[in-house]
């Protein structure tokens, strides 16, 4: 405590008006500083003078000489008329309602905001309520149905909210019937041979498009079932598979470069031995095409699999027999 | 403190609590347009109101002028009283305003107040009035605090309106500096501020005194 607060409280001391801690700081801080003590002490001199001067009673007599003319005053006023007294009361009314407008408005402004949160929340709980008693159309089936997820597009959460906004895709199990000769089920076909369907799947397919294009059934044009087969031959995961479209292109090795390019691809880099084998044996009574007899040379002399080497090299050997 | 100070002493305020139910009664009443429950206001009142507005003016006169003006103010207005403070607060707050306006007029004027007037135009020294518990009294020290006591009065003189009257309510009438607050319709921060400048500027001028 500085002396410039400590001489304020003293004053605030000498007249009571001092709360109980800030007087006990007092007393700590006069205890150190004796030019507080000293400030104390002069204003208790100063009380003592200002008695010098005294509060005197007024006498009975004044009083009573004082009410007197105060009542002949009062005598003198003309009385309040009702008009005068109704105005007056109007005028004491009129005051008491000027403050009630800001509480009337405080008051619609919080019963408005409290009815609008309150309806707010009531429509949330009918609108889930609904939404809990009636299945979206889109609703997940229960267990035992057919109908699966395909996969998670998006996931949203409402601000401020238990809800969830989840958008997917569903499959649909569906079949169709149809001759191998049908548009739709070659294409169907087709989306079989994908590397993400099963293995099964993706064999039966191919055999299917393969006999097609043995039987030389529409195999032709691109995009159709040709390319499917050269997309096996080099990518499918199951060798199988590919054994089945290798077969399957094996009409077009000596018309179509880019099935030939496929075979020679198959024979250069297939891991299966028999895909290898079978895709020399493709090639034997192709014509001689300086980039067959190229690839047969490199396998012959350096394929690692000594079979491969052999058949590569009878391959070779019966070069003048190449259309 | 003198002992005129029991304004603010606690069987003062036991009864002005006890008797709130029969004033606020009288109060309507006299809103109402009675007469006898307006002057029984004014003797609960009276005796206060004059002792203040004697010791603030130094003069009888002046005080029963003022005494007269509050209580007209306040029958005249009492139909505005709307109980949102106590009656006491409010007739107070109207004594406090003619005392200060009166000492306004003083400072403009500097009359002499060293000694009361009064009705009949006498000058009456303040101090004789205090009366001497002892037989026999000591001219001397008569005569010092005579001496004494218009010191006092000239420094209180030499405050400003609104010290002096903080200063009067303070310390000579007792009252709360909350209380004087309501009453110069000021907050008790600057009721506070306003006494403690008042007895700093007090004991500068009776420094010699002591």
């Amino acid at each position: 405590m500085n002396c410039e607060l400590a001489h304020e409280r003293i004053v605030m001391a000498a007249y009571g008006e001092l709360p109980d801690d800030a007087a006990h700081e007092l007393d700590r801080h006069l205890v150190i500083c004796a030019g507080c003590r000293g400030e104390r002490e002069q204003l208790q001199a100063l009380k003592l003078l200002a008695e010098a001067y005294p509060v005197a009673e007024p006498s009975a007599n004044f009083i009573a000489r004082s009410r007197l003319r105060l009542e002949e005053a009062l005598d003198g006023l003309p009385p309040k008329t009702w008009l005068e007294r109704f105005a007056q009361r109007a005028q004491n009314n009129f005051a008491s309602m000027l403050s009630a407008p800001l509480a009337a408005c405080l008051l619609l402004l919080i019963g408005a905001g409290a009815g609008s949160l309150g309806g707010y929340h009531i429509a949330q709980s009918r609108a889930a309520q609904v939404i809990s008693k009636t299945p979206p159309k889109n609703a997940l089936p229960e267990s035992g149905d057919d109908v699966e997820v395909a996969n998670i597009s998006s996931i949203v959460r409402e601000p401020n909210s238990e809800q969830v906004v989840v958008r997917y895709n569903r499959l649909v199990p569906t079949e169709t019937k149809g001759s191998l000769d049908d548009r739709d089920i070659r294409q169907l076909l087709m989306l079989a041979s994908d590397n993400s369907n099963p293995a099964g799947v993706r064999g039966d397919s191919v055999e299917l498009l393969a006999a097609e294009c043995r039987a030389g059934h529409a195999c032709r044009g691109a995009g159709g079932i040709r390319d499917a087969l050269m997309v096996a031959l080099r990518y499918d995961r199951d060798e199988g598979v590919r054994l089945k479209a290798l077969e399957g292109l094996q009409p077009y090795v000596a018309e179509d470069v880019r099935v030939r390019d496929a075979v020679l691809e198959a024979l250069l880099n297939d891991s299966d031995p028999r895909i290898r084998t079978a895709a020399i044996n493709m090639l034997e009574p192709v014509d001689a095409d300086t980039s067959v007899r190229q690839v047969l040379h490199t396998v012959a002399n350096s394929d690692r699999n000594p079979h491969i080497r052999l058949v590569s090299r009878q391959a070779l050997s019966h070069v003048p027999d190449f259309q | 403190m003198s002992a005129t100070t029991a304004m603010d002493g606690p069987n003062r305020a036991q009864g002005r609590i006890q008797s709130r139910a029969p004033e606020t009664e009288l109060i309507r009443e006299a809103q109402a347009g009675s007469r006898v429950a307006f002057d029984a206001l004014v003797r609960q009142y009276e005796q206060q109101v004059l002792r203040l507005a004697m010791h603030l003016t130094g003069s009888e006169h002046d005080a029963e002028d003022i005494y007269q003006e509050a209580f007209l103010k306040a029958y005249r207005y009492i139909g505005n009283f709307r109980f949102e403070c106590s009656f006491y607060t409010w007739i107070y707050r109207i004594v406090t305003n003619l005392c200060l306006d009166q000492l306004r007029r003083r400072k403009t004027r500097r009359e002499d107040q060293a000694v009361i007037v009064d009705h009949s135009g006498d000058e009456i020294d303040v101090l004789s009035s205090v009366s001497d518990e002892r037989a026999f009294s000591n001219p001397a020290k008569e005569l010092d605090r005579k001496v004494l006591g218009s010191k006092i009065q000239e420094a209180l003189a030499k405050l400003t309106p609104r010290e002096r009257m903080v200063f009067e309510l303070k310390h000579y009438q007792g009252l709360r500096l909350r209380t004087i607050g309501e009453m110069l319709n000021t907050t008790v921060e600057s009721a506070k501020n306003t006494l403690f400048r008042a007895t700093k500027k007090l004991r500068a001028q009776l420094a010699g005194l002591r």
